[in-house]
Protein backbone atom coordinates (compact mmCIF):
# COMPACT_ATOMS: atom_id res chain seq x y z
CA UNK A 1 0.00 0.00 0.00
CA UNK A 2 1.19 3.40 -1.06
CA UNK A 3 0.16 6.78 0.56
CA UNK A 4 -0.68 7.90 -2.81
CA UNK A 5 -3.37 5.17 -2.65
CA UNK A 6 -5.49 6.70 -0.31
CA UNK A 7 -4.32 10.08 0.01
CA UNK A 8 -7.08 12.51 -1.46
CA UNK A 9 -4.98 14.53 -3.90
CA UNK A 10 -7.30 17.26 -3.85
CA UNK A 11 -7.48 17.59 -0.11
CA UNK A 12 -3.96 18.76 0.27
CA UNK A 13 -2.98 22.07 2.59
CA UNK A 14 0.34 23.68 2.59
CA UNK A 15 -0.70 26.35 5.40
CA UNK A 16 -3.33 25.42 7.69
CA UNK A 17 -4.28 28.68 9.18
CA UNK A 18 -5.85 26.91 12.16
CA UNK A 19 -3.80 27.28 15.52
CA UNK A 20 -5.77 24.98 17.91
CA UNK A 21 -6.47 21.01 18.05
CA UNK A 22 -10.37 20.93 17.39
CA UNK A 23 -9.93 23.93 14.44
CA UNK A 24 -7.27 22.03 12.59
CA UNK A 25 -9.49 18.72 12.47
CA UNK A 26 -12.31 20.60 11.05
CA UNK A 27 -10.08 22.77 8.71
CA UNK A 28 -8.80 19.27 7.75
CA UNK A 29 -12.60 17.44 7.73
CA UNK A 30 -13.69 20.39 5.46
CA UNK A 31 -10.46 19.74 3.08
CA UNK A 32 -11.86 16.28 2.11
CA UNK A 33 -15.51 17.67 2.29
CA UNK A 34 -14.09 19.88 -0.96
CA UNK A 35 -12.06 17.43 -2.59
CA UNK A 36 -15.33 15.49 -2.94
CA UNK A 37 -14.47 12.58 -0.84
CA UNK A 38 -17.17 13.63 1.54
CA UNK A 39 -20.66 14.81 1.84
CA UNK A 40 -20.94 17.95 3.80
CA UNK A 41 -23.87 16.64 5.91
CA UNK A 42 -21.37 13.94 7.71
CA UNK A 43 -19.24 17.04 8.60
CA UNK A 44 -20.35 17.76 12.50
CA UNK A 45 -20.41 13.68 12.81
CA UNK A 46 -16.82 13.05 11.61
CA UNK A 47 -15.49 16.14 13.59
CA UNK A 48 -17.39 14.76 16.19
CA UNK A 49 -15.53 11.40 15.79
CA UNK A 50 -12.53 12.31 15.24
CA UNK A 51 -12.41 14.96 18.38
CA UNK A 52 -13.94 11.66 20.63
CA UNK A 53 -10.54 9.62 19.28
CA UNK A 54 -8.47 11.90 20.31
CA UNK A 55 -9.59 12.44 23.69
CA UNK A 56 -8.54 8.75 24.25
CA UNK A 57 -5.64 9.83 23.78
CA UNK A 58 -3.46 12.00 21.58
CA UNK A 59 -2.83 11.15 17.84
CA UNK A 60 0.39 13.05 17.97
CA UNK A 61 2.58 10.50 17.60
CA UNK A 62 5.98 12.34 17.93
CA UNK A 63 8.36 13.88 15.45
CA UNK A 64 5.88 16.78 14.57
CA UNK A 65 3.48 14.88 12.98
CA UNK A 66 -0.33 13.93 14.17
CA UNK A 67 -2.19 11.51 12.61
CA UNK A 68 -5.89 11.83 13.61
CA UNK A 69 -8.62 9.00 12.33
CA UNK A 70 -11.75 8.10 12.63
CA UNK A 71 -14.02 5.04 11.42
CA UNK A 72 -17.21 6.27 9.78
CA UNK A 73 -19.66 4.45 7.28
CA UNK A 74 -20.08 7.60 5.25
CA UNK A 75 -17.13 6.62 3.27
CA UNK A 76 -16.74 3.06 1.05
CA UNK A 77 -13.02 3.16 1.43
CA UNK A 78 -9.94 4.48 3.38
CA UNK A 79 -9.01 8.23 2.04
CA UNK A 80 -6.97 10.89 4.07
CA UNK A 81 -6.48 14.52 3.92
CA UNK A 82 -2.79 16.09 3.97
CA UNK A 83 -1.92 19.76 6.01
CA UNK A 84 1.46 21.83 7.07
CA UNK A 85 1.12 23.86 9.77
CA UNK A 86 4.25 26.28 9.53
CA UNK A 87 3.59 27.41 13.09
CA UNK A 88 3.40 24.05 14.63
CA UNK A 89 0.16 23.02 16.51
CA UNK A 90 -0.32 22.35 20.29
CA UNK A 91 -1.71 18.21 19.53
CA UNK A 92 -1.20 17.16 23.24
CA UNK A 93 1.70 14.96 22.15
CA UNK A 94 3.36 12.12 23.82
CA UNK A 95 6.89 14.16 23.41
CA UNK A 96 5.28 17.58 24.32
CA UNK A 97 6.48 18.95 20.79
CA UNK A 98 4.24 21.02 18.58
CA UNK A 99 2.51 18.99 15.47
CA UNK A 100 3.46 20.54 11.90
CA UNK A 101 2.57 17.50 9.93
CA UNK A 102 -0.63 16.01 9.53
CA UNK A 103 -2.52 13.15 8.22
CA UNK A 104 -6.16 12.73 8.81
CA UNK A 105 -7.39 9.75 8.11
CA UNK A 106 -11.17 8.69 7.62
CA UNK A 107 -11.67 4.45 6.68
CA UNK A 108 -15.41 2.18 6.93
CA UNK A 109 -16.52 1.19 9.86
CA UNK A 110 -14.89 -2.63 8.81
CA UNK A 111 -11.80 -1.98 8.07
CA UNK A 112 -9.22 -2.69 10.38
CA UNK A 113 -6.63 -4.22 8.05
CA UNK A 114 -6.23 -1.65 5.53
CA UNK A 115 -6.15 1.45 8.64
CA UNK A 116 -3.26 -0.51 9.94
CA UNK A 117 -1.45 -0.94 6.74
CA UNK A 118 -2.18 2.83 6.04
CA UNK A 119 -0.92 3.95 9.32
CA UNK A 120 2.37 1.34 8.71
CA UNK A 121 2.89 3.33 5.80
CA UNK A 122 2.51 6.94 6.68
CA UNK A 123 4.97 5.81 9.65
CA UNK A 124 7.24 4.18 7.06
CA UNK A 125 7.93 7.58 5.17
CA UNK A 126 7.52 9.79 8.06
CA UNK A 127 10.52 8.33 10.51
CA UNK A 128 12.71 9.70 7.83
CA UNK A 129 13.69 12.72 8.79
CA UNK A 130 14.93 14.51 5.72
CA UNK A 131 11.25 13.85 4.24
CA UNK A 132 10.11 15.23 7.17
CA UNK A 133 11.97 18.10 6.68
CA UNK A 134 11.35 18.56 3.18
CA UNK A 135 7.67 18.46 3.57
CA UNK A 136 7.36 20.94 6.29
CA UNK A 137 9.46 23.58 4.01
CA UNK A 138 6.84 22.56 1.19
CA UNK A 139 5.46 25.85 -0.02
CA UNK A 140 2.53 24.52 -2.24
CA UNK A 141 0.35 21.23 -2.84
CA UNK A 142 2.20 20.47 -5.98
CA UNK A 143 5.60 20.38 -3.94
CA UNK A 144 4.06 18.34 -1.22
CA UNK A 145 2.52 15.60 -3.74
CA UNK A 146 6.03 15.16 -5.40
CA UNK A 147 7.92 14.97 -2.37
CA UNK A 148 5.29 12.04 -1.18
CA UNK A 149 5.19 10.62 -4.82
CA UNK A 150 8.65 10.75 -4.74
CA UNK A 151 9.30 8.84 -1.06
CA UNK A 152 6.62 6.20 -2.29
CA UNK A 153 8.42 5.21 -4.84
CA UNK A 154 11.59 5.19 -3.20
CA UNK A 155 10.55 2.95 -0.20
CA UNK A 156 8.82 -0.23 -1.51
CA UNK B 1 23.12 -6.78 32.51
CA UNK B 2 20.03 -9.00 31.38
CA UNK B 3 19.29 -8.86 27.84
CA UNK B 4 15.58 -10.68 27.48
CA UNK B 5 14.22 -11.68 24.21
CA UNK B 6 10.79 -12.81 24.02
CA UNK B 7 8.89 -13.97 21.30
CA UNK B 8 4.86 -12.71 21.25
CA UNK B 9 1.66 -12.72 19.01
CA UNK B 10 -0.11 -9.74 19.26
CA UNK B 11 -3.48 -10.26 20.39
CA UNK B 12 -5.00 -6.90 20.39
CA UNK B 13 -8.53 -7.15 17.99
CA UNK B 14 -7.00 -4.20 15.26
CA UNK B 15 -3.28 -5.22 15.87
CA UNK B 16 -0.73 -2.74 16.87
CA UNK B 17 -2.12 0.32 15.61
CA UNK B 18 -2.28 3.51 17.06
CA UNK B 19 -3.42 3.61 20.13
CA UNK B 20 -1.75 0.85 21.76
CA UNK B 21 1.02 1.48 19.88
CA UNK B 22 1.76 5.34 21.89
CA UNK B 23 0.58 2.98 25.02
CA UNK B 24 3.64 0.51 24.54
CA UNK B 25 5.55 3.76 24.13
CA UNK B 26 4.89 5.14 27.46
CA UNK B 27 5.31 1.50 28.99
CA UNK B 28 8.60 1.39 27.41
CA UNK B 29 9.59 4.60 27.92
CA UNK B 30 9.44 4.08 32.08
CA UNK B 31 11.82 1.36 31.67
CA UNK B 32 15.85 2.18 31.81
CA UNK B 33 16.17 -0.68 29.44
CA UNK B 34 16.91 -0.58 25.94
CA UNK B 35 13.82 -1.65 24.15
CA UNK B 36 13.43 -2.83 20.40
CA UNK B 37 10.87 -4.52 18.20
CA UNK B 38 11.12 -7.01 15.68
CA UNK B 39 8.65 -8.24 13.15
CA UNK B 40 9.97 -10.56 10.68
CA UNK B 41 13.47 -9.23 9.14
CA UNK B 42 12.41 -5.58 10.70
CA UNK B 43 13.92 -4.35 13.69
CA UNK B 44 12.69 -0.91 15.39
CA UNK B 45 13.01 1.54 18.92
CA UNK B 46 10.06 0.05 20.93
CA UNK B 47 10.14 3.91 22.67
CA UNK B 48 9.06 5.23 19.09
CA UNK B 49 5.61 5.38 18.17
CA UNK B 50 6.20 5.47 14.92
CA UNK B 51 8.70 2.66 14.98
CA UNK B 52 5.76 0.58 16.54
CA UNK B 53 3.78 2.02 13.52
CA UNK B 54 5.82 1.39 11.12
CA UNK B 55 5.71 -2.74 11.92
CA UNK B 56 2.08 -2.40 10.98
CA UNK B 57 1.53 -5.59 13.28
CA UNK B 58 -1.94 -7.22 12.78
CA UNK B 59 -3.80 -9.41 15.50
CA UNK B 60 -2.13 -12.86 15.31
CA UNK B 61 1.35 -11.71 14.04
CA UNK B 62 4.51 -12.54 15.89
CA UNK B 63 6.48 -9.87 16.92
CA UNK B 64 10.24 -10.61 19.18
CA UNK B 65 10.73 -7.91 21.77
CA UNK B 66 14.24 -7.46 22.78
CA UNK B 67 15.23 -5.74 26.22
CA UNK B 68 18.49 -4.76 27.25
CA UNK B 69 19.18 -3.26 30.70
CA UNK B 70 18.59 -3.64 34.43
CA UNK B 71 14.80 -3.80 34.47
CA UNK B 72 14.58 -5.38 31.04
CA UNK B 73 12.53 -8.18 32.74
CA UNK B 74 9.87 -6.60 34.15
CA UNK B 75 9.80 -4.15 30.59
CA UNK B 76 8.94 -7.42 28.98
CA UNK B 77 6.09 -8.35 31.40
CA UNK B 78 4.39 -5.25 31.54
CA UNK B 79 4.51 -4.94 27.59
CA UNK B 80 3.93 -8.70 27.33
CA UNK B 81 0.54 -8.29 29.17
CA UNK B 82 -0.55 -5.16 26.68
CA UNK B 83 -0.37 -6.74 23.82
CA UNK B 84 -1.89 -10.10 24.64
CA UNK B 85 -4.68 -8.05 26.06
CA UNK B 86 -7.76 -8.84 23.34
CA UNK B 87 -9.45 -5.46 23.23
Amino acid sequence: MKVTDFLSKKAISAELKSTKKEDVIKEMVDLLISAGEIEKKHRAKLTELLMAREALGSTAIGQGVAIPHAKIDCVKHLVAAFGLSKKGVNFDSLDGEPAYIFFLLVAPQDSAGPHLKALARISRLLKDKYFRDSLKQSKDTASILKIINQEDDKKT
Amino acid sequence: MPRIKKEIIVKNKQGLHARPAALFVQIANKYEAEISVKKEDEEVNGKSIMGILLLGAEKDSKILIIADGVDANEAIVELESLITKEE
